[in-house]
């Protein structure tokens, strides 16, 4: 487990701090979209091994939802990003 | 607004018994301090920053990108939300009654800190003046550098009771001694 999350708005962290809310990846299906969708987003997930993208509330610190890129088989970390800046960031391309 | 049918503070049968003299590393809870909460509407986060580090007599102690505290020891809650209300973009609520204000300082201050948060404050990484939202003593606290060898802490108020007790058995070894003040 990547121990120490360096937060763009706090500083580097401890693990502790963190809630860990699942992969980054998947995009939520819209609120129409049918049962089959929803049920492949909630339930039906990839369990990767190696660098991918995850959901980190820093609970304890700013409350920020952040997105961070990390190898969960080296517990390498390559970056740590506002989810919400990401978002941005996405729809501007 | 603080409800202040009851003037009794949250850690009021932590501190009981006789008081002695402060040692040089002391913890002072803060009696009655006001404390609100402005968060910064989408878009107005940097000018709404910057109006409250220009706001007088008050201090901003910062949470989030969009949310800081705003905290007096000096003023009444009535002064400080007229003060705040002027700010544009914002929204403030009073927490004064939700969360306990507590300094600690003295020569040791660092070395207890050490054993109750997990980041750095060596003053060129967290110097003065840099207030931070962390994990103090296993709760989600607020804490400030005021001076050199001085710390504010702000904890949620159902919580301050064992952040309170933790300090002062970290604090032991230091002979640190505590106390009510204003
Ligand atoms: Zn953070």
């Amino acid at each position: 487990m990547a121990s120490l999350i360096t937060c763009p708005h706090c500083g580097t962290r401890p693990k502790e701090e963190f809630s860990i809310r699942g992969a980054a990846a998947p995009k939520r299906p819209s609120p129409t979209a049918k049962d089959e969708a929803w049920h492949r987003y909630v339930y039906v997930r990839d369990n990767p091994k190696g660098r991918y993208q995850e959901y980190w509330h820093h609970v304890a610190g700013c409350r920020r939802f952040l997105v961070v890129e990390r190898d969960n088989l080296t517990h390498e970390v390559f970056g740590v990003t506002d989810a919400a800046e990401l978002e941005r960031a996405g729809a501007g391309e | 607004m603080s409800i202040n049918l009851l003037h009794r503070h949250a850690l009021e049968d932590h501190i009981s018994g006789f008081e002695t003299d402060p040692n040089p590393n002391h913890l002072c809870v803060i009696r009655r301090p006001v404390i609100f909460s402005v968060l910064a509407h989408e878009g107005q986060e940097t000018a709404v920053a910057e109006a409250l580090w220009n706001a007088e007599d008050v201090a901003p102690r910062f949470c989030s990108p969009s949310e800081w505290f705003a905290v007096s020891r000096t003023l009444g809650a009535e002064t400080v939300a007229g003060t705040l209300s002027e700010i544009a973009g914002a929204s403030v609520v009073d927490q004064s009654d939700g969360r306990v204000l507590m300094e600690i300082s003295g020569p040791s201050v660092r070395t207890i800190l050490a054993k109750c948060v997990a980041i750095d404050l060596h003053p060129e990484v967290f110097e003065e003046g840099h207030s931070a939202s962390m994990l103090c003593c296993h709760a989600e606290a607020n804490v400030a550098r005021t001076g050199a060898d001085r710390f504010e802490i702000i904890v949620p108020r159902s919580l301050a009771g064992s952040v309170f007790e933790l300090l002062m058995e970290m604090g032991r070894e230091h002979a640190l001694t505590r106390g009510f003040a204003g």
